[in-house]
């Protein structure tokens, strides 16, 4: 859109404004300008692989023999803690988008941002978007790892969709999470706080073991109201099984409600940022 | 009629810390405006409301008509902004942030090449476009964050201290160009500067300000005047020291501080003319005249004048000159415009 309206002047000249910026266009070169960086910083792309990777080991290894538990769901721990892998590199993702942010902050680009007429909601989409494709990344990374392995995915294509889309929706709620910190803080020194909430979230959950390997604990009881179960659940039915809609329908609604949430602490956080 | 910029009462705090303070402005279209203070006086501050990037605690600011609280959007579609640290992406090139930067301003694909192209051109680094910024000079990523505040084309442009960290050219070379812009197209420009020379140089009018108050507001002109009389600072023999500062001082005008025990220091009030006089005077007297040299007022005198003290970024100016080879305009800041007299 090229809208234009005169803006009055000294001489009784008129002058036209500037056109209005579109939330798409703008969300699009935010999330380019994303992607040029970690092209340009090949290193960046080391922790993205080899974190998600060094997951898939570690936690194979040390839980091994939770698959000998009398109704574990799957014989094969990769098959477990695959989907935890890729959650857990998928919130790195968010939390990278939202480091970016703060080191915008830091230095003055993200001024530039805000002195642009570009719709606000664009320059969060565009910290989201860049989160959201990064959550590939992982996801190809272990599930192409698991498959080299010899493990098998009964679920199939559909098992690696799910779990994209779990991804994408960790990554983004973890961006949002992350947001709201840095632009309350504005430094991406806060990055220790977002890391924090990140861990708490993912681990507190049944990223390790099944919730009924916890009860009698308090363990039982925070991983029950945490979202992230309901998630893992839906990551990991295509994995463990066939995915099912009673699987896949509570981690949609999970998904939905730490968006909306966290989408309003990024929001907040944004609007006293403006002010 | 509206004004492109103008505020009153225009007054931002931070807790109990007051930033600016009931600043009135009125920038006149087709000016350039200069801002003056030292560190911490409330320009950056100002600017931040002035372009919506602050909102501010009290008062009202208006600027390409519309209200910077009330109608921000329009504002920042009317402005163009370079702020003090030219925030540029290093991973970028020039020209993917020129087109980044159209693309924030709603200018489509086509547009911001031609765009792109025809800025890079003007602030001289076409050639250095496709390269990354991280490798730039300072000048050349001061030049091209002016491009980048050109890109659409505004009304109003704010350049919060766009020389500081600039080498000697480099300021020179974005003087230039700030002077182009404003002949050519009628860009409004505030400026914001602790550096006097600049202020001197560029500004058709400055506002001095300290402690978030405007102090003094004028043509450079007209503020040097409100000082008066020039300062005439010379060096005679020994012998004849103490007799030609009273001879002097009684009869030219009133003696100053001078800068070294050595020197007699004597504002003129018969102004520059009375620079043969006083020579006629000290031959009479016997006296042997080792230096003199002529101070007009500089604005650093007027910054004094108004608050009683000297302006901290005077000092960095002429630093920055001695350090860099040592230019007259960056000394002159300080010292005000010398007129040095030979020996007799």
């Amino acid at each position: 859109m090229t809208a234009t309206s005169p803006t009055p002047t000294a001489a009784g000249l008129t002058r036209p404004v500037g056109p209005a910026a579109g939330v798409v266009p703008v969300a699009l070169a935010l999330i380019r300008r994303s992607l040029l960086g970690t092209v340009r910083i090949p290193a960046t792309f080391i922790p993205m692989i080899v974190m998600p990777l060094f997951f898939v080991i570690a936690f194979g290894g040390a839980f091994s023999s939770v698959t000998l538990l009398p109704g574990f769901p799957t014989d094969n721990i990769l098959n477990w803690v695959a989907p935890f892998s890729v959650l857990q590199g998928a919130s790195f993702a968010g939390f990278g988008s939202a480091f970016g942010a703060g080191r915008d902050l830091e230095n003055g680009f993200f001024d530039r941002l805000l002195l642009a007429p570009s719709p606000r909601l664009a320059l969060i989409l565009g910290a989201l978007g860049y989160s959201a494709l990064r959550a590939f990344v992982p996801t190809v990374i272990v599930v192409s790892a698991v498959l080299l392995t010899g493990a098998t995915v009964p679920g199939g294509v559909l098992a690696i969709a799910v779990l994209l889309l779990a991804a994408m929706g960790v990554a983004v709620s973890a961006g949002l999470w992350g947001l709201g910190v840095v632009y309350r803080t504005r430094t991406q020194r806060s990055g220790g706080l977002i890391q924090v909430g990140i861990f708490t979230a993912m681990f507190l959950s049944v990223g390790l073991v099944p919730l009924s390997q916890m009860e009698g604990t308090w363990l039982y009881w925070a991983a029950r109201v945490n979202p992230i179960t309901a998630v893992l659940g839906m990551a990991r039915s295509g994995f463990v099984g066939d995915v099912t809609v009673d699987a896949v329908l509570p981690g949609v609604g999970a998904l939905a409600a730490m968006i909306g949430l966290l989408g309003w602490f990024a929001w907040r956080g944004f609007r006293r940022l403006e002010g | 009629m509206s004004l492109p910029i103008q505020a009153a009462g225009l007054r931002r705090s931070f807790g109990d810390l007051v930033a600016v303070d009931g600043v009135d402005l009125e920038v006149r279209e087709g000016e350039i405006f200069g801002f003056l203070g030292p560190n911490g006086a409330g320009k950056s501050t100002t600017v931040r409301m002035l372009t919506t990037l602050l909102r501010p605690t009290g008062g009202w600011a208006r600027v390409a008509g519309h209200d910077v609280v009330t109608d921000a959007d329009l504002v920042r579609r009317s402005i163009g902004v370079a702020l003090q640290d030219a925030a540029i992406d290093p991973l970028m090139t020039g020209n993917e942030l020129l087109r980044l930067q159209a693309t924030l301003h709603g200018i489509g694909r086509i547009e911001a090449k031609r765009r792109g192209a025809e800025l890079l051109e003007r602030v001289g680094l076409t050639a250095a476009g496709d390269r990354r910024v991280g490798g730039y000079s300072g000048g050349m990523r001061r030049r091209l964050d002016l491009a980048l505040s050109l890109v659409h084309a505004p009304a109003v442009l704010f350049l919060d201290e766009p020389t500081t960290g600039l080498d000697p050219m480099s300021r020179i070379a974005l003087w230039e160009e700030v002077r182009s812009l404003n002949a050519e197209n009628g860009t409004t420009v505030l400026l914001t500067t602790q550096y006097l020379e600049e202020a001197d140089q560029l500004a058709g009018r400055i506002a001095i300000i300290d402690r978030g108050r405007i102090v003094s507001e004028g043509t450079p002109q007209t503020l040097k005047a409100q000082v008066g009389a020039p300062t005439l600072v010379l060096r005679v023999d020994a012998g004849h020291r103490d007799e030609a500062r009273a001879v002097l001082s009684g009869r030219f005008g009133t003696e100053r501080p001078a800068p070294t025990p050595e020197a007699i220091a004597v504002g003129l009030d018969g102004g520059a003319g009375a620079v043969a006089d006083v020579v006629r005077v000290l031959d009479e007297l016997g006296a042997e005249l080792e230096a003199m040299e002529l101070h007009e007022p500089s604005l650093d005198d007027v910054f004094a004048e108004a608050t009683g003290r000297r302006l901290e970024g005077a000092e960095e100016a002429t630093t920055d000159g001695d350090d860099e080879g040592g230019t007259e305009p960056a000394a002159e800041g300080r010292r005000g415009r010398r007129r040095r007299g030979g020996t007799s």
